[in-house]
């Protein structure tokens, strides 16, 4: 196992910029995340840490072995990573012993070789696959199998590309955590990319959220969930409101859901800004109160565990979602008063005396 | 330093391959470039007084009209049973599907033979149509059947809801999926006719490849019969050019085939008699009538069968058979596996494949008699009528070999990489593979081709060496059916064998199914 670090890192496939100077710092052992909607190059940078992408610029390190510089780009046959892809990929002609021995030399025994094959199929809670061909397992049983084969190499890191992607619902969410938890039971450096925030929030130990070929940010699922540093950052983590926020004198400011900002340091002095509020910590309260602004409820949509209501302010033509977990004496159409519970996040918008 | 992808880079070809590719490009050229050197050995004043000549024009347009008029009718047929077989719920579906295909075995002398047995006097142009109609419809049948079962059938049940009825929903939703496979099968169907020398020999219809069969034939005359065949070459190019001419691009969006696993069909029984009436007539025509025919003269002189004759004749066919296979296979690796890559060499290699694919048997032979007759060890041996049977058919190789290759997935290939294999290493054990089911269909269409193959066998064999296709050739062209039949039989029954198997009832669109 070995940490990763990617500097300056650059990718085009044609005419078309992928990832422009990403950086990026995995240390060893843990198992990260990477995150962002379609298309924003998370794919790319997993084939190019692998070697199947040879980028235009910039370093991949493993450990303290540099596999990718402008001089040097090491083959995907030299870097010793295990590659899960979308659906396991497992090579249809072979059998399961034979593709989770696939990687092994000559130089192992058949007796070595077996003992392996026996001592992965138990690790990922398949015993006695061994002959099965690929086409007898379900979707989740042929991404534990590519798991073993990729386990089988000793891989100085395991790259996992949507893996639980295929799966349903109910089998996806099972899958992943064993997966997750085997992954980090072996301490192997892990690296997988998803578009499924709750995916990466609950399996990895840090996530590194991309958008348009670059990490905007990357730190603990908490860090990254509580502290985003950008409306665009909130928005790949979970469900988010963009408030305005506007002075009211000195370095006091006040949004719609009338909460006091107060900035200081370098922040301070801007005319306006904006708040991010993440629909949970919208508290709704039937009876008046302080620091509670009056809001009518337009529409409730129910999902069984919460519901998200939907609320209009007055002078405000953005819709104002919150989440809450019981709806009783919730009507739509009637007024409700409506407090902020959740920390203050501050986006400058426009500085006037920088 | 290039921006290109690791994929690409594997994808480049070795210089084994590149080598191997040209080999396989130069053979395929070896043919064309004897014919034009023949052709030039004559005087332009004898060209054309060849070319012009009343009896020319005359065997050119009995050529065009024959082949216009198969081509057309197969065509049709050939899609009325494919939707058919499809579209309506029959008994005993997977096996008519088969049975259907099967008159493929059968090659158009055999045919020829067994009609001109039952019925005397059976001989001219119009017999020639109703053999040659016969014998090419199941290419049409093949490659419509394939097209539809690779249509997206959730478009037929949006057209009903649209309003579309039966007629409406064929010209306006199956036909734009089917067409260019059509297209392909009405090529097939045309190049048969053009290169067809067995049936239209027997039933005395003069057509270009009997011409040059004549002349050379009767006055040795290789630069008169060169300029006919490079007529014939012209006419064949001509044709493929309008088969590309006419092919759309076409993807089918498979929206819903998770869903909807067949489409559904009618079962109506006044429509499902109708149906079995139809394909019971062409079963009847193509299969049964000239099998029973083959049968009943074989049982009738069974016993003044010589079995030692007609075993050595078979095994002759067949080492000869899947010689030309093998080689074909070797010389269609390389330039197979450079077309899937997308390499210009490969697609070059493809092209000057399948004009020479489009040489009729007798062309082949000639052109192969003139490099021959230089090397006087290749001169009518074995070697050289496999290589010939090679070059014949390699194109139905080629086109195995790219579409199993292609068909490998490319990250496959990127996990076996990965994993730590390098790219030869991956070749062997992921690519190869894989490919397999894929190399050896392709290999049993040329066993298939090269077993029935008549004229340029004819050329080329040695001496004292025969095949089931000569030894039945040679008696019937004498009117001794009864001592042809056993040899007729016998082929069809082996030729039935890689056909069954290219084709079998329980694999889904038919691998074989373009290219047969």
């Amino acid at each position: 196992m070995s940490s990763l670090e990617i500097r300056d890192l650059t990718v085009e496939l044609g005419d078309r910029i992928i990832l422009k100077n990403l950086d990026l710092s995995i240390s060893s052992g843990s198992f990260a995340a990477i995150l962002g909607p379609s298309g924003c190059g998370k794919t790319t940078l997993l084939r190019s840490i692998a070697g199947l992408i040879t980028p235009k610029g910039g370093a991949i390190r493993f450990g303290k072995q540099l596999v990718s510089v402008s001089s040097l780009v090491l083959p995907p046959h030299k870097r010793n990573i295990g590659y899960v892809p979308q659906e396991g990929g497992l090579f249809p002609h072979l059998s399961v012993e034979e593709n989770v021995s696939f990687s092994l030399g000559k130089k192992t025994s058949k007796k070595e070789r077996d003992e392996l094959v026996e001592e992965l199929l138990d690790l990922v809670g398949m015993p006695n696959y061994q002959k099965r061909l690929p086409q007898e397992l379900s979707g989740g049983q042929q991404t534990r199998i590519a798991l073993a084969r990729a386990l089988a190499m000793k891989p100085a890191m395991i790259l996992l590309d949507e893996p639980f992607a295929a799966l349903d619902q109910t089998l996806r969410s099972e899958i992943s955590q064993e997966v997750v938890a085997l992954l980090k039971s072996s301490k192997t450096t892990s690296i997988m990319v998803t578009h499924d925030r709750e995916d990466a929030l609950v399996s990895a130990d840090i996530i590194a959220l991309m958008r348009d070929g670059q990490v905007v940010q990357s730190g603990s699922p908490s860090e990254v969930y509580l502290k985003p540093i950008s409306a665009a950052a909130a928005e790949s983590t979970g469900d988010i409101l963009t408030l305005p926020a506007n002075k009211i004198e000195g370095n006091q400011y006040l949004s719609p859901l009338n909460s006091p900002v107060e900035q200081i340091g370098q922040r301070a002095g801007y005319e306006s800004g904006q708040i991010l509020v993440r629909p949970e910590e919208i508290a709704l309260n039937l009876e008046p109160g302080e620091r509670r602004v009056s809001a009518k409820i337009s529409k409730i949509n129910y999902y069984g565990h919460d519901a998200l209501v939907e609320l209009n302010f007055a002078g405000l033509s953005q819709v104002v979602r919150a989440r809450v977990t019981d709806t009783k004496g919730l009507e739509v159409g009637s007024n409700i008063f409506v407090s902020h519970k959740g920390p203050i996040r501050w986006v400058p918008e426009k500085a006037t005396d920088q | 330093m290039g921006q290109d992808s690791w994929a690409k880079r594997q994808s480049r070809p070795s210089i084994t391959l590149i080598a191997a590719s040209l080999i396989a490009f130069l053979a395929a050229s070896l043919p064309l470039f004897y014919l034009f050197r023949r052709a030039i050995d004559a005087e332009i004043s004898e060209i054309s007084l060849i070319l012009f000549r009343s009896k020319t024009l005359e065997i050119l347009a009995t050529t065009l009209g024959l082949t216009i008029a198969v081509t057309a009718l197969s065509t049709l047929i050939g899609i009325a049973l494919a939707w058919t077989l499809f579209n309506i719920d029959l008994p005993f579906r997977s096996t008519l599907q088969a049975l259907v295909i099967l008159p493929v075995a059968i090659p158009s002398y055999v045919f020829t033979y067994s009609w001109i047995s039952l019925i005397p006097g059976f001989k001219g142009l119009w017999a020639a149509l109703f053999v040659l109609v016969l014998a090419t419809t199941p290419y049409i049948t093949l490659t419509t059947l394939a097209a539809l079962r690779r249509s997206d059938w959730s478009t037929y049940e949006v057209a009903q809801t649209l309003g579309l009825n039966g007629l409406q929903i064929f010209v306006r939703v199956t036909w734009p999926q089917i067409k260019n496979s059509v297209a392909a099968g009405s090529l097939l169907s045309a190049l048969y006719v053009l290169s067809d020398f067995g049936a239209i020999s027997l039933l005395g219809v003069d057509t270009l490849t009997r011409a040059i069969e004549n002349i050379y034939r009767g006055s040795f005359d290789r630069s008169s019969a060169s300029i006919l065949a490079l007529i014939l070459v012209a006419i064949s190019a001509l044709v493929i050019r309008l088969e590309e001419r006419s092919r759309q691009r076409l993807h089918i969006i498979k929206s819903s085939n998770r869903i909807i696993k067949r489409a559904k069909t009618n079962d109506k029984l006044k429509v499902k008699l109708i149906a079995l009436f139809g394909i019971g007539s062409y079963l009847a025509l193509g299969l049964a009538i000239p099998l029973f025919q083959l049968l009943s003269i074989f049982l009738a002189n069974s016993t003044s069968i010589n079995y030692s004759l007609l075993f050595k004749a078979s095994i002759s066919t067949l080492i000869a058979a899947c010689l030309g296979a093998l080689i074909a296979l070797a010389l269609a690796l390389p330039v197979g596996v450079l077309s899937a890559q997308g390499s210009r060499l490969g697609r070059v290699s493809d092209k000057a494949i399948l004009i020479v694919h489009a040489l009729p048997g007798i062309v082949m032979g000639l052109a192969l008699v003139s490099f021959g007759s230089s090397i006087p060890w290749l001169y009518q041996s074995l070697l050289l009528l496999s290589f010939a049977y090679a070059l014949l058919f390699m194109a139905k190789a080629v086109g195995s070999v790219r579409s199993s290759v292609d068909r490998v997935p490319k990250n496959l290939i990127e996990i076996s990489a990965t994993l730590g294999l390098p790219k030869s290493a991956t070749f062997r054990r992921v690519v190869i593979p894989i490919a397999t089911p894929g190399l050896l269909s392709g290999t049993l269409l040329v066993l298939l081709a090269a077993m029935k193959e008549l004229p340029a066998t004819l050329m080329l064999k040695p001496i004292g060496f025969e095949t089931l296709a000569t030894q039945m050739w040679s008696y019937s062209s004498i009117f001794r059916f009864n001592e042809a039949a056993p040899y007729a039989l016998l082929l069809v029954l082996i030729a039935a064998i890689p056909t069954f198997l290219i084709n079998r009832p329980d694999k889904g669109d038919g691998i074989g199914g373009d290219q047969i």
